[in-house]
């Protein structure tokens, strides 16, 4: 990684500790993403992957454990400081917005920056309208840069679902985030897509400065993109190291056993 | 709502043929389209205002009227807070100003602001419980209050006049001096009076709607835990649209209040009257700027016509068939169906959209006029 001269945090997260009713989705978790870097995380269907995004984006508040974003501890702040923060993720079902234009979709990852005061909205002041513009244009840049920038003004609900994956992907991006979570971005792609998403993610993370972790279960794309790799299985870590290291270690070729990898 | 993908054909953009005509926003052709609008809305109103007395007081009941669900679209339809209690709102807004014309003598425009600043107040405390509850439960708060302001108004009698009424005089209620109006005339004065807060309300929806607040809101309705993690704070988006959507529908109230004279707590402050905003805001169109205009039409001249028709109890049940049907024709209330057609014949673009001189400054999201979402 080259050190840039701002650079972004470092996610830590310790000993986290997640239990729906019986199940422990989440067993003393710990794993770090140093400023920058991509860190691929696997593990088989169940394993706590998204669970574990949802601990970082408090959605969920762990049982115990800490998670901390620089100085920042994340098991204290509320939902939406999250991405003000600097963490901007996207969801393994899509989670996107219908009823609004892929546009405003992306508008709305915008929102993190600066802030829409009511009273200067439904005034329509000047400034506010400005401002609004520049978002809007800089949102298309970013449309521009997937290529959805044709599919700009149209309404979420009835586009493709991987155009819909994409427009979450420039949602987050709209946040200016330090650190993207991405939740199985390749579901649904053909191998060829798979391949263009690897570089594409790799290309965005050193031209906006910003780390990934990464949840995805095509391996090929995982190992060829991250620095890092930990792998999960039944909520407890069972690898962490460089990705050949964690391919080959012997759990992790346990719990893929079976499975296509 | 589903965030699946649905099959829905997206509209194409300008097939072969006339339509749908493009028309680029700031370009003259676009200026001349809304001094258009400006000019019949003009001539709607002064021919309005020349009708017999009668049907003027008609017209300004539909104008405060759409002021009510005006405010109520806010909550309900761009934030998807379903409020049962907006009645409430209204009453407060009406007893705000009969109390202080009545009891200490206000000039009764004075008094509105009054019951606006309460109505918010009252508005973001209702709105509280939306943080922790959602849909029919947020519903069943909403509609605790509604139940609860009748009953209020009756145990503090000796300050509302209790299940007798408030009954301001008409002299009270007189034209202001610098209107030039007579007594005789304060229902033109009242009619524009509507007309005149009508418009600012809708403006000030608009601007709302059309900001990033607005796209807040709707990101709020659409998906709370994506929105949250876009960074939209749910609490004050919730609170406050509350809040700004109980302050317009108490407006309305106080309005109501000098355009009827006579406040009773049975009268028009029931949830019946949270069921006619409702009606009106789902006929009307939920979520477009003037689906609360058509709909106030809607229920002020359908249960005067369908009581032509029949009688009594059949002409409730006339106006509910007649609901139905409409609600059954148009799901996306008929502003949301005009709306829908328009955009075939007339598509409102911006300058980078269609890649002209205007470019990237110009870049905008494409709203258009009153669309809903
Ligand atoms: N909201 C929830 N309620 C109950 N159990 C849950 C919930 N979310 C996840 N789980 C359980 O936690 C475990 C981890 O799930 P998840 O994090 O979705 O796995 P992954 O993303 O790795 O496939 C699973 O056993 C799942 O059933
Ligand atoms: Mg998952």
């Amino acid at each position: 990684m080259s050190p840039s001269p701002d650079q972004p945090p470092e996610l830590r997260i310790s000993e986290v500790t997640l239990r729906f009713g019986g199940v422990t989705a989440l067993d003393r978790v710990s794993l770090t993403v140093a400023p920058g870097e991509i860190c691929g995380l696997i593990g088989p269907n169940g394993a706590g992957k998204t669970t574990l995004f949802n601990c970082v984006t408090r959605i969920y508040r762990p049982d115990a454990g800490t998670i901390t974003f620089g100085d920042a501890d994340l098991t204290r702040a509320r939902p939406h400081r999250i991405v003000r923060l600097g963490i901007a993720r996207t969801f393994q079902n899509l989670a996107l917005f219908p009823s609004l234009t892929v546009l405003e979709n992306t508008l709305v990852g915008a929102h993190s920056r600066t802030p829409a005061g009511f009273t200067a909205a439904t005034l329509g002041w000047p400034g506010t309208t400005a401002r609004h513009r520049r978002l809007a244009a800089e949102a298309l840049d970013i449309l521009t840069d997937l290529g959805l920038r044709d599919d700009a003004h149209r309404p979420a609900a009835g586009l493709p679902f991987g155009t819909l994956k994409r427009v979450e992907l420039a949602r987050a991006l709209a946040a200016r985030p330090r650190l993207l979570l991405l939740d199985e971005p390749a579901g649904g792609l053909t191998h060829a897509e798979v391949a263009d998403l690897g570089g594409l993610i790799r290309r965005l993370s050193t031209e906006r400065g910003f780390g990934v972790l990464l949840v995805e279960h095509h391996m090929g794309m995982v190992m060829s993109i991250s620095d890092h790799v930990v792998a999960l299985e039944f909520g407890r870590k069972i690898a962490d190291g460089e990705p050949a290291e964690v391919r080959n270690s012997e759990r992790v070729v346990a719990a893929y056993l079976g499975k296509a990898s | 709502m589903s965030t699946k993908t649905v099959d829905v054909p997206v509209e194409k953009p300008a097939p072969a043929g006339r339509f749908p005509i493009t028309i680029v926003r700031g370009s003259g052709r676009y200026r001349a389209g809304q001094l258009g609008l400006v000019a019949l809305v003009a001539l709607l109103l002064l021919a309005g205002a020349s009708a017999e007395p009668f049907r003027v007081g008609q017209f300004t009941s539909v104008l405060i009227f759409a002021i009510a669900i005006s405010g109520l679209n806010l909550a309900t339809g761009y934030t998807g807070l379903l409020s049962i209690g907006h009645s409430a709102f209204f009453g407060l807004g009406a007893y705000t100003t009969g109390i202080l014309v009545v009891s200490y003598g206000w000039e009764p425009l004075a008094t509105l602001p009054v019951g606006v600043v309460l109505s918010f107040l009252i508005g973001v405390v209702v709105g509280l419980p939306a943080l922790r509850i959602r849909g029919l439960y947020l519903a069943l708060v909403t509609l605790a209050v509604g139940v609860a302001f009748p009953e209020l108004v009756k145990r503090f009698a000796d300050f509302t006049g209790g299940a007798a009424g408030l009954v301001i005089r008409a002299r009270q209620l007189a034209p202001p001096d610098w209107t030039g109006l007579r007594l005789g005339q304060r229902h033109l004065w009242l009619y524009w009076l509507s007309a005149v807060i009508l418009i600012l309300v809708l403006l000030a929806v608009r601007n709302l709607t059309r900001s990033r607040v607005g796209i807040a809101m709707v990101a709020t309705r659409d998906n709370e835990i994506a929105a949250a993690a876009s960074g939209v704070d749910l609490a004050v988006v919730k609170t406050a649209v509350f809040g700004l959507s109980g302050a317009i529908t108490g407006l309305a109230g106080g309005l109501f209040a000098m355009y009827i004279g006579a406040l009773s707590p049975d009268g028009s402050f029931t949830l019946l009257k949270s069921i006619e905003l409702i009606t009106g805001l789902f006929v009307g169109g939920a979520a477009t700027l003037l689906g609360p205009v058509v709909g106030a039409f809607a229920v002020v001249f359908i249960p005067y016509y369908s009581a032509d028709l029949a009688s009594g109890h059949v002409s409730g049940i006339v106006f509910g068939a007649v609901l139905i049907l409409i609600v059954f024709l148009m799901p996306e209330g008929a502003v949301g169906l005009l709306n829908r057609l328009g955009r075939r014949i007339v598509r409102i673009t911006t300058a980078a959209e269609t890649g002209s001189d205007a470019g990237r400054s110009a870049a905008h999201s494409a709203e258009k006029e009153g669309e809903p979402r």
